[in-house]
């Protein structure tokens, strides 16, 4: 009897050890026996999207798509494209979430994060301007990048009051900053650099803040011009002519050479402001939201 | 009744035989997507494996295989990440050896030699691989080819057998390069003679003429009492063409040593039958 | 006994090794697992052929420039500098591309007079023995990259 018993017990609780271990290799593995199937491609897409392999995570979700409409994948789907830089085909795959779906601000705020890193400077401003797919919950976001790409933009700057009343008050002075420099920029007059070579050679070349090349050009175009005199004194009339040229040569080369570093310095202006303003808010993620789906 | 009792049993048996089999038709798939050189569809599956996989069976073959498939689409980092991963969890001797010549062999390939030699050193000293120094120093070797340094190749090849194929090789690619240093210290002497030594006659030639020239006339401005014309065909003649021939005959002696390098290590890639990297 | 001390003795030095070895596996799989994030294949790739042999330093280009009669008979000029000269005196200028080349690039882009007074800018810059202070970007062949477009007095060309 007691044996009967204990071999029971013994039967019970392999049969539970059992059960726990298919149990647990039954939800890891499989559903269905099958690793293809929707629900396991689903399982599987998602553990690729959480350790970024975005590119086969948007394959399998892709699969699971064909057989199951779901908001949340077909966001993450999108989400895939927008984070390996296929904007354009983000941007295509949210337009399914814009009407009647859960997601659908999230997915307005997405399409239009997908045209502003495109740099589809054009589509943005006319989605904004028409208020297309707009999502009112993230209004103020929107705003943003539109502040953002005017400010990129050589094109004309609205007043800074209404350029940046979306953004946080601890960076308006910055912003206000960018600004100013933006409309009103510290450029140098390539005529006036260009005179300047004209009168003292390499003068130009200082006024634009290349002082080496400045005095390089003087000191140059003073030497050959002395050689030239004396070999004319001294009846060296080759050499003459020979260091005459020279110094006409290197004293065109310094009116014209002031004339290209005034618009140089000018590019580079343009250029480090644009870099500044780019990292400022790069290293501020644009000042968008973290989309909770 | 007795029977009953046992029909859970192999109920739940049959099921988890069936997952097991699952599993193994995977990493099947994932096999033959490797054999027909499908390498990113291939990471794919064996991921899924990876990912299906709990009891991790297959967790050191399938990392293995991923490092296999990085490697193939030259992904150096990643191809050592992975065999790093199948390193850790593997369990056979056999394997782990594999492995860490894996990542020998990737190192030797993304041409971080000095790394790959390190690792040579420390499965050398390993106990465990006593018995597979040869094959250490074979990866030596190459390790020593990859560095461009054919001699200490040679030295490598020999102590696994003294007539091996790449001793030869080696010894012939190094015997055949120049010296560097000589080329420089000859044209420091006669300008020119540096390229000359190196093969380009027309150069060396003309880098001696050059110099002549220059020469002349600086030091006949100096006998003439014009100092300055003395300077200037010094400085921006005579002084140009020497340094000249001196850099000129380090750059073609150097690309001249790059090309006999060139030449075994086509070899190596295209004929040699033997294992490559 | 001894024996048995012995083969104790070195089960326990095993279960050590075993254990610090695990701690060291758990440890550099923490930190590899967290490098696995970093991605890399956000794009499909194919198998590669690698290439075994080092690469040589490019040297001059012999090119002749055909798209006209004074361009094919300044390249031939520049052609026979290289030949004769630029290829015996050394890797002299610290510019990319070089004054030479600058010359031909800008006469090309230009005209004759312009590229001229490009190349006459361009040879005072390399007078210039502090030219390192002027900020110019440093190429892969550490050199200073200068390109003509940059002074041609179109500023929508320049590149920085």
């Amino acid at each position: 009897m007691l044996h009967k018993l204990q071999s029971k017990i013994v039967i019970l609780l392999v049969l539970v050890y059992f059960i726990f271990l298919n149990d647990f290799t039954y939800c890891q593995s499989t559903n269905s026996n099958n690793l293809f199937s929707p629900e396991n491609r689903l399982r599987f897409g998602n553990s690729l999207y959480i350790e970024n392999d975005y590119l086969r995570a948007a394959n399998e979700f892709k699969e699971y798509l064909k057989i199951n409409f779901n908001d949340t994948v077909q966001f993450k789907f999108a989400n895939c494209f927008f984070k390996i830089g296929r904007f354009q085909e983000a941007a295509d795959n949210l337009k399914s979430l814009f009407f009647s779906s859960s997601l659908s601000e999230e997915a307005k705020l997405l399409y239009y994060e997908s045209i502003f890193f495109h740099k589809d400077i054009k589509s943005f401003r006319e989605l904004f301007s028409q208020k297309k797919y707009y999502p009112l919950k993230y209004d103020f976001v929107i705003e943003r990048m539109n502040s953002i790409l005017l400010l990129y933009d050589d094109s004309t700057l609205p007043a800074p009051n209404l350029l940046f009343k979306s953004f946080p008050d601890t960076v308006q002075s910055q912003l206000n900053n960018f600004y100013l420099r933006k409309k009103f920029p510290q450029n140098k007059s390539a005529v006036t650099a260009a005179l300047l070579s004209t009168i003292v050679p390499g003068a130009g070349k200082i006024y634009t803040g290349e002082i080496g090349d400045g005095i390089t050009a003087f000191f140059t175009t003073l030497l050959s011009a002395y050689l030239a005199y004396d070999n004319f004194k001294s009846d060296h009339q080759f050499k003459g002519w020979l260091f005459t040229g020279l110094a006409a040569f290197f004293y065109g080369g310094s009116i014209y050479g002031s004339a290209a570093s005034a618009q140089i310095y000018n590019a580079a202006l343009r250029f480090n402001l644009d870099k500044e303003i780019k990292l400022f808010f790069e290293q501020r993620n644009y000042f968008l939201p973290e989309i909770d789906y | 009744m007795k029977l009953k009792i046992f029909v859970p049993f192999i109920v739940l048996f049959s099921v988890n035989t069936s997952s097991a089999q699952n599993l193994k038709s995977q990493f099947d798939l994932a096999n033959n997507l490797f054999k027909e050189n499908h390498f990113f569809d291939a990471i794919t599956e064996y991921k899924r494996l990876l990912f299906f996989d709990s009891a991790k069976y297959y967790l050191a073959d399938a990392y293995y295989k991923i490092g296999e498939c990085y490697k193939a689409g030259t992904k150096f980092d990643d191809a050592i990440k992975y065999f790093s991963l199948a390193e850790i969890n593997s369990i056979d001797v056999q394997k782990i050896f594999d492995c860490k010549i894996q990542i020998i062999r990737n190192n030797i390939l993304r041409r971080t030699t000095d790394r790959a030699l390190q690792l040579c050193e420390k499965t050398f000293n390993d106990e465990r691989f006593n018995i597979k120094r040869d094959t250490v120093n074979y990866w030596r070797g190459w390790a020593y080819i990859f560095a461009d340094d054919f001699e200490s190749a040679a030295l490598h090849f020999a102590k696994i057998n003294h007539n091996h194929e790449l001793k030869i090789l080696c010894e012939q690619t190094d015997n055949a390069k120049l010296s560097v240093t000589f080329a420089k210290v000859i044209s420091y002497i006669l300008p020119g003679s540096g390229s000359i030594y190196s093969g380009n006659f027309f150069s060396g030639l003309l880098s001696l003429t050059w110099n002549v020239f220059a020469g002349y006339l600086t030091i006949n401005s100096f006998l003439q009492n014009r100092i300055f014309d003395g300077f200037v065909s010094g400085e921006l003649l005579w002084l140009r063409f020497y340094r000249g021939s001196i850099q000129n005959a380090e750059k073609f002696t150097i690309e001249k040593n790059l090309d006999i390098s060139n030449k075994a290590l086509r070899y190596l890639q295209n004929e040699y039958k033997g294992i490559k990297p | 006994m001894p024996k048995l001390l012995r083969n104790r003795a070195k089960l326990n030095m095993k279960i050590k090794i075993s254990l610090i070895d695990a701690l060291l596996a758990v440890f550099i799989l923490i930190a590899l697992f967290n490098s696995l994030h970093a991605q890399t294949d956000w794009v499909k790739w194919e198998a590669k052929e690698i290439n075994y042999e080092f690469q040589k330093t490019a040297g001059h280009e012999y090119k002749i420039d055909s798209s006209s009669f004074g361009m094919t008979i300044l390249s031939l000029a520049r052609n026979a500098y290289y030949f004769f000269i630029s290829d015996l005196d050394g890797d002299n200028c610290p510019f990319s591309p070089s004054c030479s080349q600058f010359f031909l690039n800008a006469v090309k882009e230009t005209s004759i007079f312009k590229g001229t007074l490009m190349f006459a800018d361009r040879f005072t810059r390399d007078l210039n023995l502090f030219k390192g202070l002027n900020h110019y970007p440093i190429n892969r062949a550490n050199k200073y990259y200068d390109p003509e477009e940059n002074y041609t007095l179109h500023s929508n060309k320049i590149k920085l």
